[in-house]
């Protein structure tokens, strides 16, 4: 729950963090420069599907004696690994270097190391692959036509994975339904882009036996787990260090297989190995994501009820399933979410992931969400149109009111303010309702409204994973906390900060408990030296990161009002901590500075109550509830488009969001707007585009466009703070969220200016044409 | 084959040797040891790699440091220090116009002349021509907003502090 009279939570604080980042003297990947230093670039497929023969590297001795190559033949069976049990599932492993097949472009092929990265980079274009092609799956129905072969060995199909998923009584909603709306909706591939790439040194020290990897990622402890376990070395002695890391929103939560293979390289030469990513392998070979195809059938009664939901949902997953959360991942989540924020007790879903010869599948902010929500949202206003009832009436009509609120899939919702957030919504869009009617009859300029209604399922607990049987196992985040001689704070926190702002708002967190200012705590993360945790992913930093320091903090503030309470003779009851002094509430006058305190526990510990041991330090772990928090929001667009051209204009786009206990606004709104630039994106205009024989076309940022500053708008955001009882702060997770609606949102908002359903992204205004001219009445 | 030159990095001469294709990003970055030089896309799309050369902003990692022989080159660490005192990185802080901060000190130096311009010619300029002036580059985390408002900050108080404000 939210701590009651906080005096730093809450607060509207400048981020710590800012000054390193602002004068050029932070420190990424690239800026990390170990002496005697080799430097790899990778040969990559240029292929999407051929039988790999031979890898000649005859040239690159020739010509540049001294540089070290490496192939799959060195790397043999070391691979990347990530099943989800399920017994649905076909299993499948990604070598580190590709031995017999290359599976899409981009696939590591060969590994060359030189004394420079110029050096490296000549001499990996000697290294000449030879193939056998194979047949290309570049589409869906490519990859369910059972005429084609599997892309593995053994496999019966290209089906990763189909599964069920299943509650209540749909048979009777069907037969008891007045309306019966199926439509289907499409999302593009995308990903996520962070500006830095991905980039990995690693070094092994041969006396110590320590290895040390630095690694621009989302989850150092994983991908030290990993090594641990594919190199067979014991895990005490492998470091893995996150730097400042340039942008994850989940590209970098996953283990990949260029983390191992640096730290086997490193073992085998015996010097540091450095990669680092260019912009061309990044949108290649990073992971995708998205690239979902849903088809939803509604049972709505003749008062507009929602009465149950079917759903036929495929995911094209690509080449290989990724480590920790799989190829069945993207696909189960859409499944599972689907339901959302409606109120409605039967459900069934079929779930599929395809294999296809395109770059493997992984997580981007929202996770399966923006396109659940797209399909879910698009839905709605599709059903009220049918039907014959105002979209935001439809939604208020089934919305959830009552909680906690059991779905129809055994989900617990905590309170949130769904009903509240959607009517504050629509009181901010009167105006804008009102000028998109006006312009119905306008043959050149429409305005459109459209609203997208979304919970989202954060800091979801172990319970959650060991339900879907992901090899990603658990979801808890810890924290240790010391406090110094001085009075100065140490926390190493097991997550990793990449924009998130959490130098400063765990501090903030940690001050209150403290009774420090939160300039005077130093947060350490990004490192396996922190206690083992999960990783930055999954909306879970400020819930369950926040509730560990704040856990941790609390037990030390404890024991500094028992030392306080002995040097000022007072009762511990009466002792408060804050200002960086221990003093009586009721005679703040008497009091002295935290620092006396912390040498009385650390150095003269004479002064320590009798009995108690000398010491200032603290762990703490929080997993996350059973059924995780639910953060909810309502996106708005309003959108002006030019009939004749397809040209569209975001007139305005409003966020109303619930995400509980508010740590820092100035974060929050910077996460919102962050990931509603991004969803906007996800909108209108980032594609990643195969041709027919599996080539991608967009491999570089002229043709992978991304949301520039002319065309965005400010972005308005509202809050709601309903703080849940399941986290200890009373926060739900936030960092995703912003990135969900905006698809559905602007998909309602064209289909209301044109009168025309938006069935598909991106919204270009090629697209925006072809639907202007379909449309009716246009 | 390496060629001789000479540049004026942050006010300091290195005379250095480097080979020919050697882009001014790697340069500053490896033999100048200044590292806020981030390169985010090495084709020009990004704006992360912009610099100053002769007082201009210019794409390091499309210009080769032996383009560059003889001239004057800034970089983010010459602005504002290691506190990152200049008007517009502390507009930056106040505004949250950066999250990561990779592309951050691309962003400042292509913004800081369009700031001075606009402070020099006596106007406020309006919300379209800020985002015109950044649309060279590219911030994945923030969405501008934070970055359009603190350009206005900074504008603002340099026209009031030379009394043309309106």
């Amino acid at each position: 729950m939210k701590p009651e009279n906080p005096r730093h939570l809450g607060a509207r604080i400048q981020r710590l963090e800012d000054p390193r980042l602002l004068s050029g003297r932070a420190r990424y990947i690239d800026d990390i420069r170990p002496n005697n230093c080799l430097h790899l670039k990778f040969v990559r497929s240029q292929v999407a599907h051929a039988k790999l023969l031979e890898v000649d590297t005859s040239m690159v001795e020739d010509m540049f004696p001294g540089t070290i190559v490496f192939t799959g033949k060195d790397t043999g069976a070391l691979s990347m690994k990530a099943h989800q049990d399920y017994p649905e599932m076909q299993y499948a492993e990604q070598p580190l270097l590709a031995t017999d097949r290359v599976r899409f472009v981009g696939e590591p092929i060969a590994a060359v190391l030189a004394e420079d990265a110029y050096q490296a980079e000549d001499a990996a274009e000697m290294v000449f692959p030879d193939f056998d092609f194979l047949p290309v799956i570049a589409t869906m129905e490519q990859a369910q036509d059972p005429a084609l072969p599997p892309l593995f060995d053994g496999w019966k199909s290209n089906v990763w994975v189909e599964r069920q998923m299943a509650g209540g009584d749909l048979a009777a909603a069907r037969a008891g339904a007045a309306h019966v709306i199926r439509r289907t909706y499409r999302n593009q591939r995308q990903t996520g882009v962070p500006m830095e790439g991905r980039g990995v040194i690693a070094e092994y020290d041969q006396s110590m036996r320590v290895l040390t990897v630095w690694s621009s990622t989302q989850m150092p402890h994983l991908v030290r787990t990993y090594i641990a376990e594919e190199l067979g070395l014991p895990e005490s002695r492998i470091r893995v260090i996150a730097p400042d890391v340039g942008g994850g929103f989940g590209v970098k939560g996953q283990v990949f297989g260029e983390e191992v293979l640096l730290a086997w390289c490193a073992m085998k030469t015996g010097r540091p190995v450095k990669w680092i990513e260019d912009r061309r392998e990044n949108l290649l070979a990073s992971i995708h994501a998205r690239d979902h195809l849903h088809t939803l059938e509604a049972y709505v009664s003749a008062e507009g009820r929602l009465l149950g939901l079917w759903a036929d949902i495929t995911v094209d997953v690509g080449a290989y399933s990724t480590y920790p959360f799989t190829a069945a991942g993207d696909p189960g989540m859409a499944a599972k979410v689907m339901p959302g924020p409606y109120d409605f007790q039967a459900y069934e879903a079929t779930f599929r992931g395809l294999a296809s010869n395109k770059c493997p599948l992984g997580t981007y902010r929202g996770v399966a969400r923006p396109s659940a929500v797209f399909s879910q949202e698009r839905l709605m206003d599709d059903i009220a149109r049918e039907i014959g009832m105002d979209p935001i009436e439809f939604r208020l009509k089934n919305i959830i009111r009552e909680f906690p609120y059991r779905n129809v899939l055994g989900f617990t919702y905590d309170p949130g303010s769904y009903e509240e957030s959607l009517l504050r919504m629509r009181d901010l869009l009167q105006d804008d309702i009102a000028a998109a009617k006006a312009s119905r009859t306008d043959p050149k300029t429409r305005i459109g409204v459209g609203v997208a209604c979304f919970i989202e399922q954060t800091a979801h607990g172990t319970p959650d994973f060991t339900r879907r049987r992901v090899p990603i196992e658990t979801g808890y985040v810890a924290a240790r906390i010391e406090m110094m001689p001085d009075g100065e704070v140490l926390i190493d926190l097991g997550l990793q900060s990449h924009g998130q702002g959490m130098e400063t708002t765990m501090a903030q967190v940690a001050a209150d408990a403290l009774g420090v200012t939160p300039d005077r705590v130093f947060v350490r993360h990004g490192d396996t030296s922190a206690p083992y945790s999960v990783g930055t992913w999954g909306s879970r930093g400020g819930p369950l990161g926040g509730g560990a320091v704040h856990v941790a903090a609390t037990e030390i503030g404890t024991k500094l009002k028992l030392i306080a309470a002995n040097l000022l003779q007072a009762s511990p009851e009466h002792v408060e901590l804050a200002d960086n002094r221990a003093f009586l509430r009721d005679r703040p006058e008497t009091g002295v500075d935290i620092g006396y305190v912390a040498r009385s526990a650390l150095r003269n510990i004479d002064r320590l109550p009798e009995g108690m041991s000398p010491g200032l330090a603290a762990e703490a772990s929080v997993d996350g509830p059973k059924d995780g928090t639910y953060s909810n929001a309502v996106h708005a667009a309003v959108v002006e488009i030019d009939v004749p051209t397809g040209k569209m204009k975001i007139r305005r786009f409003v966020v109303v969001e619930d995400c509980g206990t508010i740590i820092n606004p100035l974060v929050v709104d910077g996460q919102v707007r962050g990931g509603v630039v991004q969803g906007i994106g996800s909108a209108l205009c980032e594609h990643f585009v195969y041709d027919e024989e599996g080539q991608p076309l967009t491999t570089s940022f002229a043709d992978y466009l991304m949301p520039q500053a002319p065309e965005m708008p400010m972005i308005e955001v509202h809050h709601i703070e309903t703080p849940t009882p399941l986290t200890p702060l009373g926060a739900k997770g936030l960092g995703e969220g912003g990135a969900i609606g905006p698809p559905a949102a602007l998909a309602n908002a064209v289909t209301n200016a044109l009168d025309f359903e938006v069935r598909e992204t991106p919204l270009t205004a090629s697209a925006i044409w072809h639907m202007a001219q379909d449309a009716k009445g246009v | 084959m390496k060629n001789k030159i000479e540049l004026t990095v942050n006010g300091k001469g290195h005379a250095l040797a480097v080979e020919p294709r050697r882009l001014l990003a790697d340069v500053l970055r490896e033999d100048c040891g200044l590292h806020g030089v981030h390169i985010g896309c090495a084709h020009g799309a990004c704006g992360c790699c912009t610099v100053h050369v002769d007082g201009a902003p210019r794409l390091s990692c499309l210009t080769f440091a032996v383009q560059c022989d003889g001239k004057t080159i800034e970089t983010v660490e010459s602005l504002g220090g290691t506190d990152a005192t200049h008007p517009l990185q502390q507009a930056f802080r106040k505004h949250h116009g950066l999250q990561c901060g990779y592309c951050t000190p691309g962003f400042l130096m292509a913004l800081v002349p369009f700031v001075d311009a606009k402070v020099r010619e006596g106007t406020m300029p309006p919300e379209a021509e800020i985002r015109d002036a950044m649309s060279g580059n590219i911030c994945r985390c923030t969405g501008y907003q934070g970055i359009v408002e603190a350009v206005q900050d900074t504008i603002g108080q340099g026209l009031r502090s030379q009394g043309t404000g309106q």
